[in-house]
């Protein structure tokens, strides 16, 4: 018997590393305690924080401003938007309309010294004479460097690193067509210190292919807004695009075993997708009307064609108007697709710690819930195990929350806790704890 | 006379529509209502109503403000930059449903 449960353990351990599992996995998999406590409500659509290792929570309202939440539980209000009251300052160029507004957060990696934090939002004030139509470029998205005073609770100094992301300023005839469409707007702090800044295509369908304008793209910046020497776009483009040809990236974030990025970003009425990102790829996505088989386009944006008003097969609709477009030779195929349909994937955070047990290095994908044209709503927090190429995944196992809700924005804490937004007006943390 | 047919008889003294007697004639039920929204609405519209990320408060209306916004979508009537979502979604309701869903959230609330 002793025998026969050696040699067991030992097959699940071989069978373990084949899959590219480890022993630890084998001999007995450590599913940790998942706990939920609530740390703020009655907020106004909180888009996205930044957590210090004191507990410290910088977070955005996408309609209101910049609050910080200290660790006793005091909330400042401390950078506000046009319209908005009880903020220590506040903007009058920094506005809301749809999608866009104020949305993400990230910190300086020398924060505790220079008290610099980077903020995304939307802006009126590089307009300049380009918002006629929806047809101009419209610099209407920018990331602000903003220095706080030493107790947190008032900016400092505002300098805008980077002023030139297309807005939507006006109406087209697309579904969710209001101005203000695909934004991105989450920003993260990468390997080395550099500003990763997701962005959306703004419902114009030149966008995620064109070499000079930043919409659509994801851009790598050092902390001045300028482009990473080691960008690699193709020849002609920003050198500020580190990938290029996305719809709406709300997730980003780093694996930590290896510092490479991912991105979770919507789909079209189908196609959801998580993407290992490769230094100067293409992500696939190109709305534009006449190319690729298609036609004429509402507004000239193909992005929810065919039968852009009307529920009809996913599989039919990705024929059509892919998500990831083959005919791409730098194509960067996705690592994860929902299943071909579209319920809203947003922000991603991988999970770190052995705190996380088996779910330590899978990432947190959120789920906003979209369920039209039969497609379920789907509102959920799937943790996802990514092959080591990045190409591929080896499973999802949905977070055990208890609740749904419109998972917006997803943070790992320095305690190695996952913070969580949803447009409810609540931001809660999930603690894992090891049963080993 | 049954109370349908008077009220028919009052109609069409009035020279209102079969449509309209129809609509007048259902009473919403709040529950029925509750359940149908947690089905095509909450996902959107948030808890109750309240309203989440783009998509605005629907809760605390007179129901005859629902019920008409409703019927509206329901027709392909456009009332703003994202209709299309709500025709789509209005779609497949039925008066019954429509009233039921104006009857739940007139008084909907979120206790959070």
């Amino acid at each position: 018997m002793k025998h026969l449960l050696t040699k067991s353990l030992v097959t699940s351990a071989v069978t373990a590393l084949l899959m590219g599992g480890s022993v630890a996995y084998g001999a007995g998999m450590d599913v940790p305690t998942i706990k939920v406590t609530p740390i703020l409500d009655g907020l106004e659509s909180p888009w996205d924080m930044n957590v210090r290792s004191d507990g410290t929570m910088f977070f955005t309202e996408k309609c209101k401003g910049l609050s910080v939440r200290s660790p006793d539980g005091e909330v400042t209000k401390i950078y506000g938007m046009k319209g908005s009251s009880g903020y220590a300052s506040s903007a009058a160029d920094l506005f809301c309309e749809g999608q866009a507004g104020m949305m993400g957060v990230a910190a300086d990696r020398h924060f505790d010294q220079n008290r610099r934090l980077y903020v995304a939002s939307t802006s009126n004030k590089y307009h300049g004479s380009g918002c006629k139509t929806n047809f101009e470029r419209c610099d209407g998205n920018i990331v602000m460097r903003l220095t706080l005073s030493e107790d947190l609770k008032k900016v400092v100094d505002r300098t805008d690193i980077v002023k030139d992301i297309q807005y939507k300023p006006f109406e087209s005839d697309q579904p969710f067509g209001g101005p203000g469409a695909h934004n991105g707007g989450r920003l993260r702090v990468g390997p080395g210190g550099y500003l990763w800044i997701a962005g959306g295509d703004r419902h114009r369908g030149v966008c995620p292919q064109s070499p000079t304008l930043l919409c659509g793209k994801v851009l790598r910046v050092d902390t001045d807004g300028n482009a990473h020497p080691e960008n690699n776009p193709p020849e002609g483009f920003d050198k500020r695009i580190y990938t290029y040809g996305h719809r709406n990236v709300q997730g980003i974030d780093f694996r930590p075993s290896d510092g490479k990025a991912f991105t979770a970003e919507h789909g079209p009425w189908h196609s959801d997708e998580i993407t290992a990102l490769v230094n100067g790829g293409n992500a696939g996505w190109d709305p534009q009307q006449n190319i690729a088989g298609r036609g004429e386009c509402p507004d000239e944006y193909c992005g929810y064609t065919p039968n852009q008003m009307d529920g009809m097969d996913p599989a039919v609709r990705a024929a059509y108007m892919p998500m990831s477009d083959t005919r791409f030779d730098d194509l960067m195929p996705p690592t994860w697709n929902n299943n071909g349909l579209s319920q809203g994937t947003s922000s991603a955070a991988f999970l770190k710690g052995e705190n996380w047990g088996i779910y330590e290095g899978r990432l947190a994908t959120g789920v906003l819930g979209i369920g039209f044209g039969g497609t379920p709503i789907g509102q959920r927090i799937d943790m996802v195990s990514i092959t080591p190429d990045g190409l591929g995944i080896n499973g999802i196992t949905r977070m055990p929350l208890g609740s749904q809700k419109r998972f917006r924005g997803l943070v790992l804490a320095p305690d190695n806790s996952l913070y969580v937004a949803v447009d409810e007006g609540e931001i809660f943390q999930v603690t894992a704890t090891s049963n080993k | 006379m049954s109370k349908y047919a008077g009220l028919m008889t009052l109609a069409l003294i009035l020279g209102l529509s079969n449509s309209a007697i129809a609509s007048s004639a259902i009473v919403g039920d709040a529950a029925a209502g509750e359940e149908r929204f947690h089905q095509s609405c909450h996902a959107c519209h948030g808890p109750a109503g309240k309203g989440a990320a783009s998509y605005p408060k629907v809760s605390g209306k007179p129901i005859e403000y629902t019920r008409e916004k409703l019927k509206a979508y329901r027709e392909g009537q456009k009332f703003g930059p994202n209709s299309s979502l709500m025709i789509m979604m209005a779609k497949p309701l039925t008066d019954e449903e429509i009233e039921n869903l104006s009857v739940y959230l007139k008084d909907a609330k979120y206790n959070n």
